[in-house]
């Protein structure tokens, strides 16, 4: 008995059942099934070419960047996989299978790895992949957007992808892999775009199958069914607002996510377009604010540890959402808006103080500490 | 329910102990005694090898005020007098006395009856007696019964909450003596002049509330307190705040806010002392986890060995894997079972199967799960970063000094972080460069 050895750790002994790093991303990905599912069944099989194409790309750049900086291989920890499904996930769905794989090796291998890996990164990886396409030249391919059931004229598992029309300049076409063109799937705008060049309208739509037609009821109201299914154009994981409402409540009941990030969002948005007197059913259901709140802006590395600072975040993040969408050129905000807020999460950390139990007077701002500063050296110093 | 913001819900696993009356412990042939067993200044030895010693007999002593005597737990014969590294791995000066075979029981002596003492006679008596806080931190108890002049306490506060998962003496203990409770608690409210007594009790434990209540029914100033079952809810800012609303400041003592908190044993100990002179050389402890066979509560001399105590317990399992001294949040792991069993000595603790979760440390996600757990609302990860980097200015912005280290923050850490071992690294350095 005396002589048998136990192990030696330091205290606490004890650790929370299943509170691991693997156990997080694995939440992720199950609440992100009922998108995956919703956008199958809204823009057809390409979905799930696209999402084999990003995960594949998002393993190998993370196996390949840790392995020529020499790190610990992580890729268990499923975290390349979670910013590979989000990336897909913000894209159109007609986006060419190249163009995902480049988009996403930025995501994975110059947001992520570059930075230091997972806890390092100073920007959301899959909405600094989906900026980066963006805002390069490749963006014609990114920002067209099909109508929901284009599939209907072209084949549920046909492979389809925008292809730029060398005749004519800023045009796209739709074609498979094997070259051949569809003619019949549609490009549409989609609801936010329509809104900002002030097309929200019934009577102006016009075409087969317009987008808007699904999108608005006669009176010209958006047509709350459909907004909330996700029959309307869009990225792939922002149409179905129903599913994202469900995966983001999961996430808060299995205590992944904090509720007070989704909760200021939503509420700083919806202040300010009520305070303006905007429709909120448009805003709320036209765009990518149900995605950005509940998966992109809680991102544990990429959002504020403390109470104060995320309500700060969350509904600086709300707003920022806002006022891009009514006063700037741009139809859509949420990206550009979370990793704006993502560079000030560390200056939040920062100078927002946590009061800590018992203080009488509870500060506002953290105190900078007082480093002593090196004495000058006197002449006389010099000469001795 | 009362409680506090922040803290964890750890298994408690206390039904393995919880429905077993306290035994007496066999006495060891031989007792290891510490001559420091406490926070402050150590103590002298009062006698050398081959002297004869009785139960109960002072052997180390000093004159300092923040001190504790300690005493012989055993009839018999000074053996030697040398550093052994006790459970937390310091060195520190110990007796080592062999026992008789054949043990007297302690002769008590009858002096004043206990509710004539006053105010400065109990704390002289808990003084001489040698009690500390019985919780786990050891601190001489007739300090806290001082507070500055200043400072008036009018609440003092028992604490039965035994929030540590696993350990049951403290619950056995309400079970079995609240009468002895009861009178401590009455000592202990005229040692500091406070109007009112309260015990706090988890609401796990509502037989030890019903019996306490019950004990303490003729005493109007006497109330016991049903607390939610969350962990630190034991710890002394947290238990005050949790029953008194108040909130002792950063860097002050619970006086600060009017208040006293005693440990159950510490009070039953200091009753025991008034009514019959005896000293602290005994204390319950829970022998218990998944990897003990027969998990028990023992009343143990002080001094003896954790063998000698865990084979009393039916021995280990095949498949125990860690040996802790204390409970599993803030004890203290041991290579091997010769440590012995010291004043503060709350628990001994055998750790076996899926509970044992020791992994590779991950660099911090930023998940916040920390910040959320810490029940000092400080910043674990903060602090985890500037050791790491070795800045200690901002360790201690990020509030080193005021942790007490819980442990919450490493529980719930999903990257594994030993958040309490950088806190630790910390206070000695914030410490030592602030002395100069």
């Amino acid at each position: 008995m005396a002589e048998k050895k136990f192990m030696y750790t330091v205290s606490p002994h004890l650790h929370e059942k299943g509170q691991t790093i693997e156990r997080a991303m694995k939440d992720v990905l199950i609440a992100l099934v009922p998108v995956a599912i919703m956008g199958v069944v809204i823009f057809g099989f390409n979905v799930v070419y696209m999402l084999v194409v990003s995960c594949a790309v998002a393993a190998l750049s993370e196996l390949f960047m840790r392995w020529i900086m020499g790190r610990r291989q992580t890729l268990a920890d499923g975290s390349a996989m979670v910013t590979a499904v989000l990336f897909v996930f913000l894209l159109p769905p007609s986006t060419p299978l190249w163009v995902v794989a480049i988009g996403c090796f930025l995501a994975v291998a110059v947001a992520k790895e570059l930075f230091g890996g997972l806890g390092k990164n100073i920007f959301n990886p899959a909405l600094f992949g989906r900026v980066a396409l963006m805002i390069s030249p490749l963006a014609i391919y990114t920002t067209k957007y099909m109508q929901p059931f284009f599939y209907k004229s072209v084949g549920f598992f046909t492979p389809i992808q925008t292809v730029v029309d060398g005749s004519v300049a800023g045009r796209v076409v739709y074609k498979g892999i094997t070259n051949k063109v569809y003619v019949n799937a549609v490009t549409s705008a989609t609801p936010l775009s329509l809104l900002k060049s002030g097309k929200m309208l019934t009577t102006s739509v016009t075409g087969p199958t317009p987008v808007g037609a699904s999108f608005l009821n006669a009176s010209g109201r958006p047509n709350f069914w459909s907004g909330l299914l996700g029959f309307k154009s869009g990225s792939i994981g922002e149409v179905c607002v129903l599913a994202l409402i469900i995966g983001g409540l999961y996430l808060i009941y299995r205590g992944t996510i904090d509720w007070r990030i989704p909760a200021g969002v939503l509420g700083g948005f919806l202040f300010v377009m009520l305070v303006t007197w905007n429709h909120p059913l448009y805003q709320l259901t036209g765009g990518g604010i149900w995605l950005g709140a509940f998966f992109m802006a809680t991102d544990w590395t990429t959002s504020p540890m403390t109470r104060r600072g995320k309500w700060i975040f969350a509904v600086g993040i709300g707003v920022f959402v806002a006022l891009i969408r009514l006063v700037s050129p741009l139809p859509e905000g949420v990206a550009i808006s979370i990793l704006v807020w993502n560079v000030l999460t560390l200056l939040i950390d920062r100078y927002v103080a946590e009061p800590r139990f018992g203080e009488v007077k509870k500060p506002w701002l953290n105190k900078l500490p007082v480093f002593p500063r090196p004495k000058p050296v006197t002449t006389a110093e010099k000469k001795a | 329910m009362k409680s506090f913001k922040g803290g964890i819900h750890p298994p408690y696993n206390k039904e393995l102990a919880s429905s077993r009356a306290i035994e007496q412990a066999p006495i060891p042939a031989e007792v290891v005694i510490p001559l420091s067993q406490h926070i402050g200044a150590p103590n002298s030895p009062l006698v050398s090898p081959g002297d004869r010693v009785e139960v109960g007999q002072k052997i180390g002593e000093t004159d300092a005020f923040v001190s504790a005597p300690v005493f012989s737990s055993v009839a018999g014969t000074v053996k030697a007098i040398e550093d052994v590294v006790n459970f937390a791995g310091a060195t520190v000066r110990s007796v080592v006395i062999t026992a008789d075979p054949d043990q007297p029981a302690f002769e008590g002596r009858s002096g004043k009856p206990p509710e004539d003492l006053d105010a400065e006679e109990i704390k002289a008596i808990a003084r001489e007696a040698g009690l500390v806080g019985m919780g786990g931190a050891a601190f001489p108890t007739h300090v806290k019964l001082s507070p500055p002049k200043d400072k008036t306490v009018d609440i003092v506060i028992i604490n039965g909450c035994e929030c540590e998962p696993f350990l049951t003496c403290d619950h056995r203990l309400m079970l079995e003596r609240p009468a002895d409770l009861v009178e401590g608690l009455r000592l202990l409210m005229r040692a500091v002049g406070a109007e009112r007594g309260v015990v706090g009790i988890e609401a796990n434990k509502m037989d030890a509330v019903e019996k306490v209540r019950a004990a303490a029914s003729k005493s109007p100033d006497i109330e016991v307190e049903v607390l939610e079952v969350k962990y630190p809810e034991g710890a002394e800012k947290q238990l005050i705040s949790a029953v008194t609303g108040r909130k002792v400041p950063p860097g002050k003592l619970p006086s600060e806010v009017g208040c006293l908190v005693q440990n159950v044993g510490t009070a039953i100990a200091l009753f025991e002392a008034a009514s019959t002179g005896k000293p602290l050389y005994e204390r319950v402890l829970t022998v218990t986890g998944p990897g003990v066979k027969k998990p028990s509560n023992f009343l143990a001399r002080i001094g003896t060995p954790i063998s000698a105590l865990i084979e009393a317990a039916g021995g280990v399992t095949g498949d125990s894997a860690k040996l802790i001294m204390g409970g599993p949040m803030t004890g203290f792991a041991q290579e091997d079972a010769k440590a012995s069993v010291v004043k503060g000595t709350s628990g001994i603790l055998v750790l076996a199967g899926e509970l044992v979760d020791v992994r590779e440390e991950h660099s911090c996600v930023r998940c916040a799960k920390c910040v959320d757990a810490c029940p000092m609302y400080l910043m674990p990860n903060f602090i985890v970063e500037a050791v790491q980097k070795e800045q200690w200015e901002k360790a201690e912005l990020w509030g080193a000094l005021d942790c007490f280290e819980c442990g919450c923050c490493s529980y719930t850490c999903p990257a594994y972080i030993p958040h309490v071992d950088y806190v630790r690294k910390a206070k000695a350095r914030i410490t030592s460069l602030k002395k100069g």
